[in-house]
């Protein structure tokens, strides 16, 4: 809490010296406890509909009151400041955080009508609905076709061979690994590079034929080329899915996303279109963290 | 120098910006010292001042190439966003308008000469007020949008789009004012084309003038005021391939 | 030092001043480099001089074993006295008195050996199980009655003893085993060739003896091997369930607390104590037959359940956590997640536990003890219900036993346990290869 009110004096007092200086009547006022989400916090059209959402890591909270949309074939960029809760903030889009002792999810996010927390929904239809791509590739210690096919192998997808087969097959295209793999299926998947481990780690997740694909910091162990590769593979994948992505790079969510939001401390602080958050970003804090005047 | 380029965690990046806006504020001061010596050489017809005005010509290209180089390497080094980059389009933007207003001022001076020229009878006192009139107010337009760049005073920004107006407004009473000189007496012509030469140069030189606060309030308040401000920012053109 | 500090500080310190500190140290730093890999050098070094210590001192002592003193008797198989009736009949071939055959025989080469005491010393010469080779190769084969063979006996530990160089034929004749008149006949057969070393196959084929000529070690190794079957197949599932329950799914809170506490005390617990439960437990309580392999390999089980278990959760703790997340992030349930995934990475070094555990079975003695498999067995177990010893327990019993003969089978057995250790972390590195060759 000590930590949240200093930081919220300081960026009170970067707020007003800045104001000083220019006249910057359109910067909302910082609050000191809570801080209204500034920009468009909703759209048109919802794939998931987040409202008031909380995380609590014991007594700590690490998500405060968080209400945003996920747009249908949309990318959302999530940027933030280390430790600002937006790696939090995703993996309560498919209850991944059920799986960490001591998390408490308050709040409502809806999917189709219903609200994933809601105690009769069951968290394993869930995550092939909203699956996930994660920071470190992490295929299994298994064959690139294996590593394709558990998805769907385990939920049923497929009725026999060749219907696995095409599953697989197309998810490899449409990850854009298909040419650089058709010939070894049946090597580790391990063995590949780190950017085609986590093209294939992406195969994986749209084998389950998800609606939305989290994303968290894909990227941040890849090279600039295998970078590039992956954000135009996002880009590409906008038309068919909802994309949720994490990124530490700004300029990663200025290039892949159509909306950006920016945490600073468990707060969603602001919400927009990606265009308007780098050229004219209305909050104070926002500005400052991506012009690299935050600290 | 100005809060609202500091405050970096790379101090670096402080430094580059306020080296751009020095060079600004300096070919600012450099370009309205042209005008004001091409209007002062027209009234008082110093030849000397005329030449003066013709050589410094080259410094301004000078510093329209310095701080378009330096403008490239910020832009490529730190690939600014928000108000850096604002800061820094309004800089590249304001840099070419200061040199069409450097360029007017050497036609001012250009026009002098030939109004001077020993050969000709020199103009009558009349026929040079409305020139002088609007030169003041350009002038003037000119120097409070380059003290804009010292203060980023959007309130001031604001005033300056308003008196554009007025200048508009000189120029075509002036316009119709030449046309009766001409009118009264024919061998006014020559006189009467290099004054409306001059008042035209004038105008531009407001007109820049104007586009000069329109840079400062879009790089303080971010929103695009030119053209009466009919371009709101469009959706969704941030990700790259187009709309779905 | 003190005087140096400042200066190294670097304020007033040209560089290349500092640079002479730099150097003027290296000597030092070197040498502290050089002793610290020494002692690492000298501590390995130490440790191989013991194992070489330890496996020379009981090869040396047990290699004998390998080979024992036979005597050659050429016997007459007596149609008359072996088959009467002359109908090659098995159940009169298996009762006829064979023992009278041999000795026959002994005292016709010895025919100037007289008076009772003579003649049983003249007896002794040859192994009580002679007669039962002879009784073997005459059922295996009804049709030597009425022939003379030549007959390889195996001859008594003592004589096998002064064959092998271990009796002092300078001690006085009232303190030896061996009288001098035994030696001389001894000498004789020696003379006539009628004695040889063969490969001591007995002691590979046959089970507990008080002869130590003819005790062998296959009773106990089949008892150590149905023991440890059992063990396996209990402890294996048993701890990899409870690792895989534990370390996975079981919710963490005072009573799983209370259970890690309690398992990683088990592992503590002398082995003795496990003993006596057993006894407690399965025979006096259950009423498990004695000295079974059954309650032996169930002891051992709850012996080794906790190093499995403990061994289990290391391997399990150690599949990194982005492999089940990422099964999880595309839905695979909680058990797909175990079944697919940790448990097969994790499978080499549950192995590495089990035969961790396996190992410190085999060697177990102290809790066998006390459930029986101590008592003196000759018959080779058929199953886990019959009475059985174990390896350890043998040498156990043998290390106590006086005859000199004993001595180089204790070791010999010793051998035979060592090898089995060596075939079974074999086995477990090469089971450990396989798996892990599945990335």
């Amino acid at each position: 809490m000590t930590a949240t009110q200093t930081s919220a004096v300081d960026a009170t007092v970067a707020a007003s010296r800045v104001k000083d200086a220019v006249n910057l009547s359109h910067i909302a006022t910082v609050a000191r406890d809570v801080r209204e989400t500034v920009g468009e916090v909703r759209v048109r059209t919802p794939r998931m509909r987040c409202t008031a959402v909380n995380v609590y890591y014991g007594d700590k909270q690490a998500i405060k009151n968080v209400s945003v949309d996920v747009g249908q074939n949309e990318v959302l960029a999530m940027i933030g400041p280390s430790g600002c809760g937006k790696t939090t903030f995703l993996r309560c889009l498919n209850r991944m955080n059920d799986t960490i002792a001591g998390c408490r999810v308050t709040g409502e996010i809806v999917m189709d009508g219903e609200d994933i927390n809601a105690r009769r929904i069951d968290v394993v239809p869930l995550r092939a609905r909203v699956s996930m791509v994660f920071q470190k590739p992490n295929p299994f210690p298994k064959s690139i076709w294996e590593n394709v096919a558990f998805g769907p192998r385990i939920h049923g997808l497929a009725q026999d061979k060749t219907e696995l087969e095409e599953i697989v097959v197309n998810s490899l295209k449409r990850a854009g690994l298909w040419d650089e793999v058709k010939d070894r299926l049946g090597d580790p998947g391990t063995g590949l590079s780190g950017g085609q481990q986590q093209r294939l780690c992406i195969a994986r997740s749209i084998a389950v034929q998800p609606e939305v694909i989290l994303m968290d910091e894909p990227c941040s162990a890849l090279d600039p080329i295998s970078t590039a590769r992956i954000e135009e593979l996002i880009d590409e994948l906008r038309e068919h899915y909802s994309i949720c992505i994490v990124t530490h790079s700004m300029q990663q969510a200025a290039r892949v996303s159509q909306r950006t939001a920016y945490f600073h401390l468990g707060d969603l602080i602001e919400v927009g279109d990606t265009k308007q958050i780098f050229t004219r970003p209305r909050h104070q804090l926002t500005e400052d963290y991506i012009t690299g005047r935050f600290g | 120098m100005s809060e609202i380029l500091e405050g970096h965690t790379v101090r670096r990046y402080d430094g580059e910006l306020n080296t751009l806006h020095l060079l600004v504020l300096e070919m600012g001061g450099l370009v309205l010292e042209q005008c004001r010596e091409a209007l002062e050489a027209l009234k008082s017809g110093d030849l000397e001042t005329v030449r003066r005005v013709l050589t410094r010509e080259s410094q301004v290209d000078a510093l329209e190439l310095k701080l378009d180089d330096n403008v490239w390497w910020v832009v490529g080094r730190r690939g600014p966003v928000a108000r850096d980059l604002r800061v820094v389009m309004a800089f590249a933007k304001a840099v070419a308008d200061l040199e069409r207003i450097g360029d007017e001022a050497v036609r001012i001076a250009h026009t002098t000469l030939a109004v001077y020229d020993d050969e000709v009878r020199r103009p009558s006192r009349k026929l040079l007020r409305d020139v002088q009139t609007m030169g003041r107010l350009a002038v003037g337009m000119l120097q409070d949008a380059v003290a804009l760049y010292d203060t980023f005073d959007l309130a001031g920004a604001e005033s300056l789009v308003q008196r554009h107006h007025e200048l508009d407004a000189e120029f075509q009473s002036s316009l119709r004012r030449l046309s009766t000189f001409i009118l009264e007496d024919a061998r006014n012509v020559g006189h009467a084309i290099n004054a409306v030469l001059l008042v035209k140069a004038l105008e531009r030189i407001g007109d820049h003038a104007r586009n000069l606060a329109e840079y400062v309030i879009y790089l303080v308040r971010g929103e695009d005021v030119r053209h009466g401000g009919a371009h709101p920012p469009q959706e969704g053109a941030g990700g790259g391939r187009g709309s779905r | 030092m003190s005087s140096v500090a400042p200066a190294a500080g670097g304020v007033g310190v040209l560089p290349r001043r500092k640079f002479e500190l730099v150097l003027a140290g290296m000597p030092r730093r070197r040498a502290a480099e050089k002793r610290f890999r020494l002692y690492g050098q000298i501590a390995i070094g130490l440790g191989l001089a013991f194992l070489v210590i330890l496996f020379a001192s009981i090869i040396l002592n047990g290699y004998t074993a390998f080979w024992q003193t036979h005597i050659r008797l050429d016997v007459t198989l007596d149609a008359a006295r072996i088959d009467p009736q002359g109908n090659r009949d098995p159940e009169a071939l298996r009762r006829a008195d064979y023992n009278e055959l041999i000795r026959d025989q002994l005292r016709a080469m010895f025919p100037d050996v007289s008076g009772r005491r003579d003649r049983l010393a003249l007896y002794g010469l040859v192994s009580n199980g002679a007669s039962f080779d002879l009784r073997d190769r005459v059922l295996a084969n009804p049709e030597l009655v009425g022939q003379k063979i030549a007959l390889w006996v195996p001859a008594d530990d003592d004589i096998d003893m002064l064959m092998k160089g271990n009796v002092d034929r300078s001690v006085p004749e009232s303190d030896r085993r061996l009288k001098d008149n035994q030696l001389a006949w001894v000498d004789k057969l020696a003379a006539e060739g009628r004695l040889q070393q063969r490969f001591n196959a007995d002691f590979f084929t046959r089970g507990d003896s008080r002869d130590a000529e003819l005790a062998g070690i296959w009773g106990a190794a089949v008892g150590s091997l149905l023991t440890l079957m059992v063990t396996l197949a209990l402890s294996f599932p048993l701890g990899v369930a409870a690792a895989v329950y534990l370390e996975e799914f079981a919710p963490r809170n005072r009573w799983t607390d209370l259970i890690e506490v309690n398992i990683n005390n088990l592992a503590a617990v002398p082995s003795i104590v496990f003993g006596l439960l057993g006894l407690a437990v399965f025979i006096n309580f259950f009423g498990l037959p004695r000295s079974a392999p059954l309650v032996g390999g169930l002891v051992l089980t709850l012996m080794t359940l906790p190093t499995i278990i403990i061994a289990s959760r290391a391997a399990l703790k150690s599949v990194p956590p982005s492999i089940r997340e990422g099964a999880l992030g595309i839905g695979a349930s909680p058990m797909q997640v175990m079944i697919y995934h940790v448990v097969p990475l994790a499978l080499p070094g549950m192995l590495t536990g089990t035969i961790i555990g396996m190992a410190q079975a085999l060697g177990e003695t102290a809790p066998l003890l006390m459930i029986g498999m101590v008592a003196f067995i000759a018959d080779i177990p058929k199953g886990i219900f019959d009475p059985a010893t174990a390896l350890p327990v043998q040498i156990y019993l043998w290390a106590d036993s006086p005859e000199r003969a004993f001595v180089e089978r204790t070791s010999a057995a010793i051998i035979v346990l060592l090898a089995f250790l060596a075939v079974m972390n074999a086995v477990a590195v090469v089971l450990r290869r396989r798996f892990e060759r599945r990335w």
